[in-house]
């Protein structure tokens, strides 16, 4: 691919094309003076840190606290340990009378599943099930990703409008993430931090796309 | 580490040098004003800088400030930790910065003049400032959490609850437009 001055932008956002653009660069002041400002307003807008001593503040924020009734779940009988001792011994009791039920659910195959993730004890990761739900959402959003990207593809094709560069960028943007958090998953499907994170990145693909599909509608 | 147990809650109990997150978290619980004390001295200065450029004024700021602070004291027995609490408290904080801009709003009939930068040595500087006055919302606090404030991208997702990439891609958009206004203003 030749890179022109139009590229620039998009290597700014894709890294990978950084040393294309570099080579660019030593030939093209304007471009030059485009990635200058680029740079600039990064350090510049460290500069923007606004620091003045407020002397007065913590002591009002500690008057204002002080006022304040205790926070409302700091309980009161948090500190008395014999609480604490008597439920730990009724705990043990309810889980010695249970644990010969629990070793016989282990050996289903959800309980299997669920032992092997973390599953039920862990809302940080998927049951077997729940990971079939998820994944059936995220098949329901690639389609209708698809059918909207076809039909948003003459718009974006137009080489000549800015618009349609910005949304090309913000796309390869997303695509990038999209990949990357796949990527994850793939070591960790159960992961529901991550489901959610592609989710979400489903779901802006899919605004995005829908912004440049009625924008047009509009124009 | 050893927590003072059966001190009276309020009384300021000992918190280790560098307490974690969850430590200060169950200290704040307990409400333990020492921890407050250590999550102002952490987070404060970030704290006032952002709400500065949200609100507009070091006034209003510290107003903010202290109001976010208020809300963490009384809201804390519901934090779950399902993110930390140094997220939390900033996203408590944004919360306080748009309550103060819809008062503002409210009393006065034209919009509150806003504390803006007039250093001639810095045009760039000046034009930034202006300029970001003019970005969407998102783009904005992206811009300002990670370029002005310092904060990594994990911690800025975490605080707006989006992907990261989302985060990265509001940065990257608000530099956009950013360039896009100063070129334009200086041709
Ligand atoms: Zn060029």
């Amino acid at each position: 691919m030749k890179f022109e001055c139009g590229d620039l932008e998009r290597a700014l956002a894709v890294s990978e094309l950084m040393p294309e653009a570099r080579e660019h660069l030593k030939q093209c002041a304007n471009c030059r003076r485009e990635y200058r400002l680029w740079n600039e307003i990064s350090s510049t807008g460290r500069q923007l840190h606004e620091d003045w001593d407020s002397p007065a503040l913590w002591p009002n924020i500690r008057k204002m606290l002080e006022a304040e009734p205790k926070p409302k779940s700091a309980f009161v009988w948090w500190g008395e340990w014999k609480i604490w001792a008597v439920a730990a011994v009724v705990l043990i009791g309810v889980g010695l009378l249970l644990l010969p039920r629990l070793q016989q659910a282990v050996t289903t195959p959800e309980a299997k599943i669920a032992h092997t993730t973390g599953g039920a004890q862990d809302q940080d990761f998927l049951t077997e099930q729940a990971l079939a739900d998820v994944q059936r959402t995220e098949a329901a959003y690639r389609r209708s990703i698809d059918k909207l990207s076809q039909l948003a593809q003459p718009k974006l094709a137009d080489r000549g409008s800015a618009v349609a560069a910005n949304y090309k960028e913000k796309l390869l943007l997303l695509d990038s993430a999209i990949a990357d958090t796949r990527s994850n998953l793939d070591h960790n499907r159960f992961n529901v931090r991550l489901q959610t994170e592609l989710a979400d990145l489903y779901r802006e693909k899919q605004q995005t796309l829908q912004e440049i599909l009625t924008r047009d509608q509009k124009n | 580490m050893v927590w003072e147990i059966g001190l009276p809650l309020r009384f300021p109990v000992n918190l280790s040098e560098h307490p974690t997150d969850s430590e200060l978290a169950e200290q704040c619980k307990r409400g333990n004003l020492r921890a407050y004390e250590r999550l102002y001295d952490l987070h404060s200065a970030r704290m006032k800088s952002l709400a500065f450029h949200l609100v507009g004024n070091r006034a209003d700021a510290e107003d903010t400030v202290q109001e976010a602070f208020l809300k963490v004291y009384r809201a804390v027995g519901s934090f779950a930790g399902a993110s930390s609490l140094s997220t939390w408290i900033f996203r408590i904080l944004i919360n306080c910065c748009y309550d103060s801009l819809r008062k503002q709003k409210r009393l006065a009939e034209k919009p509150a003049s806003r504390e803006l930068p007039s250093d001639p040595k810095l045009p760039l500087k000046v034009g930034l400032q202006r300029a970001l006055e003019k970005l969407n919302e998102r783009q904005r606090l992206v811009f300002l959490m990670f370029e002005v404030e310092g904060l990594k991208h994990s911690e800025i997702a975490a605080i707006l609850e989006v992907p990261e990439g989302t985060s990265r891609s509001w940065l990257f958009e608000a530099k956009r437009e950013l360039k896009r206004m100063l070129t334009e203003s200086s041709t």
